[in-house]
């Protein structure tokens, strides 16, 4: 152990006598350590945002949607479609759902007077905004009273009040979809980028009975949205609400559900899935370049044999055993990846706060990511510093003592 | 009572095969150095000295014979037991000094005391300084290696040499890189140091070092051809004189 320690002092005065070549071996590890660091990072950002937003849809929804089938890449429809008649049953007859709101989907080209933009057009009820947790920043939502009459009144986001009127007050405001004008009464609170990019604020949301008697000219719907009572009940309700829609669809026993409850736990899981999928894809690529620094420091090491072939000569020839040499070469192998391993901890650290600073992209450093990469780099070091070591431990005295 | 055997060798031979081709380096070599001895091995290049040294050195095994280094059977010793005596009574002293680069003298001449596992030296600056000072560096000791000259660079080597109180000092061509003048005083730090009781064998082809020596060994074709007291023994003096003779 006392041997160990001497030993220890004698590669770390070998590293400070070569500061620069130390500093250059340990480059590799450094990139390496704190690209692992801050893709893993972003891989957890991204998931931590994706989640964010599934919870900001409030913690108790449920999706019902017709059944899909995915047939050769496309979508195909392959249940019933959802009914008027089934909105009023879920909404009348159901003990644990809370709200319902239909949904009808249309993408139309949205025009005012200042300009003109493809968007989405919602149409739903007027417990949508609670069902969503969407609030109303100025205005107001439309009325029950509003769904009845089919009045042509919406209510936009924030990017359709930026691009068509000029960021200023849209209230009263007229916006034609498809030659359809609607009365802007109220504006969307702001709720920013959507997981997969896409832009949650900019949309139009009106009344369903409009939408379909304007824009879509189909009575039935794709899809409800529901909140249970509690988050409690959310499985409750999800099991009543089968029972509920099998019963009105006339399904037998021994048939499939025509029909999809998607809760919120599920979505959590699988955009869980999908993210840690990314995580790792992020964190193997990144791996790479820390392979790539850990054949680096070999590299070094083996030119650091051969240049020191001398100095191991006269080593050996004062007295140092095999082992001696052996763990001297392997500790300064350790020592350098383990410091550019710090390095590089600090450095993706930093990079996070660069990148959060200039982007608003929330990147925390997960504790894992710092432990694989540091264990990552300590690991390298150890295999990637044992071939020189023993190139060295092995070199024959005499031969060593006369190398030029 | 005779004094102590330092070294003693056995009909030593090494052959070295290269394929199917031997070379024998040494034949038969039988040798004794008694404590206290200063001996020259002299010899042309290819006369198996420096393979002799090797053997005496413990960094190489004799094909056949036996050594004997201070009463211990080298030949059956393992690598580590080979480091080790290499290490407690060996100091080595080398033509191009082999001092570590951009460390102090001080640092360098610690250098065998970091493989010691004897524990034999519980403070292994003061040993050091202590070196230093008996090769007269006393005021050189934080110096690096790079900032001395080569004269003194081959002190640093001998006080590395003597501080792990060795009982064999071997010194291969000490004053090969040297100039005449400072070849003389590293000659003359020699017989100072066998005068304070130290063994010292060393390998020159430079007769007027070997001169300072008590005993001259001369290899030929890996035997020894010659072995014969020194009558006339040169002294810094004498050879200061000579050296000045030949300069005119």
């Amino acid at each position: 152990m006392r041997q160990f320690f001497k030993t220890f002092k004698v590669a770390f005065k070998a590293i400070n006598k070569n500061r620069t070549r130390s500093l250059l071996t340990m480059l590799g590890i450094i990139i390496g350590v704190g690209a692992v660091i801050m893709t893993i990072s972003a891989g957890e950002g991204a998931t931590k945002q994706v989640q964010d937003q599934i919870s900001g849809l409030g913690t108790n929804l449920l999706i019902i949607q017709v059944k899909q089938e995915r047939r050769g890449g496309i979508s195909v429809r392959k249940g019933k479609e959802l009914s008027p008649k089934d909105y009023d049953i879920l909404k009348n007859n159901s003990v644990w759902l809370d709200k319902v709101s239909p949904m009808v989907v249309a993408g139309g080209q949205a025009i005012s007077t200042q300009g003109y933009k493809s968007t989405l057009v919602y149409g739903v009820s007027q417990d949508y905004f609670h069902i969503m947790s969407r609030e109303v920043v100025s205005g107001e939502a439309f009325s029950e009273l509003d769904v009845q009459l089919a009045k042509q009144v919406c209510l936009v986001g924030k990017t359709i009040q930026e691009e068509l009127y000029g960021g200023e007050n849209p209230i009263g405001r007229t916006i034609r979809i498809d030659k359809v004008p609607f009365t802007i009464v109220g504006l969307l609170e702001e709720q920013g980028q959507g997981g997969m990019g896409s832009d949650q604020d900019d949309m139009v949301v009106a009344p369903y009975t409009t939408v379909q008697n304007r824009l879509f000219g189909n009575p039935n719907f794709n899809v409800f949205m529901a909140s249970a009572v509690n988050e409690n009940k959310i499985e409750d309700a999800e099991v009543e609400a089968t029972i509920l829609l099998r019963e009105a669809h006339k399904i037998l026993a021994n048939q499939e559900d025509d029909f999809d409850i998607t809760t919120q736990v599920e979505l959590n899981e699988i955009t869980g899935e999908i993210t840690s999928i990314l995580t790792i894809l992020l964190g193997a690529i990144a791996s790479i370049s820390l392979l790539v620094g850990g054949i680096g420091i070999m590299n070094i090491m083996l030119v650091s044999v051969t240049e020191r072939t001398r100095e191991i000569g006269t080593r050996l020839a004062l007295g140092a055993r095999e082992s001696d040499i052996l763990t001297q070469f392997l500790i300064e192998a350790i020592v350098l990846s383990a410091a550019g391993g710090l390095i590089g901890i600090a450095l993706g650290i930093i990079g996070n706060q660069i990148i959060y600073q200039a982007t608003d992209f929330y990147v925390p450093t997960a504790g894992y990511a710092i432990a694989i990469g540091f264990g990552f780099a300590a690991v390298i070091g150890i295999a990637f510093g044992y071939f020189p070591a023993r190139k060295a431990a092995k070199l024959n005295p005499i031969e060593a003592l006369r190398f030029e | 009572m005779a004094a102590k055997k330092v070294i003693e060798t056995k009909k030593v031979s090494r052959v070295f095969k290269n394929g199917e081709i031997e070379v024998r380096a040494l034949t038969d070599v039988d040798l004794i150095i008694e404590e206290g001895e200063f001996v020259a091995i002299m010899g042309a290049s290819g006369s198996g000295k420096s393979t002799y040294l090797n053997i005496l050195g413990c960094l190489d095994l004799p094909s056949s014979g036996d050594y004997y280094l201070d009463g211990v059977h080298v030949n059956t010793l393992s690598k580590n037991q080979l480091a080790d005596i290499r290490n407690q009574k060996i100091g080595f002293i080398f033509q191009s000094y082999n001092l570590l680069s951009r460390t102090t003298a001080l640092e360098n001449v610690e250098l065998p005391l970091v493989y010691d596992r004897t524990a034999r030296f519980p403070n292994p600056k003061e040993m050091a300084e202590n070196a230093l000072k008996q090769v007269g560096l006393e005021n050189r000791m934080l110096h690096k290696t790079n900032e001395l000259s080569g004269g003194q660079q081959q002190r640093v080597a001998i006080a590395r040499a003597l501080v792990n109180d060795p009982t064999l000092i071997l010194a291969d061509e000490a004053t090969g890189n040297l100039d005449s003048k400072t070849s003389i005083d590293i000659a003359d730090l020699f017989v100072r140091l066998n005068d304070e009781g130290k063994t010292i064998l060393m390998i020159t082809h430079e007769p007027e070092i070997a001169q300072f020596a008590k005993r001259i060994v001369t290899f030929r074709d890996g035997y020894i051809l010659k072995d014969e007291l020194i009558a006339n023994r040169s002294t810094k003096e004498s050879a200061l004189r000579d050296l000045e003779l030949t300069a005119k």
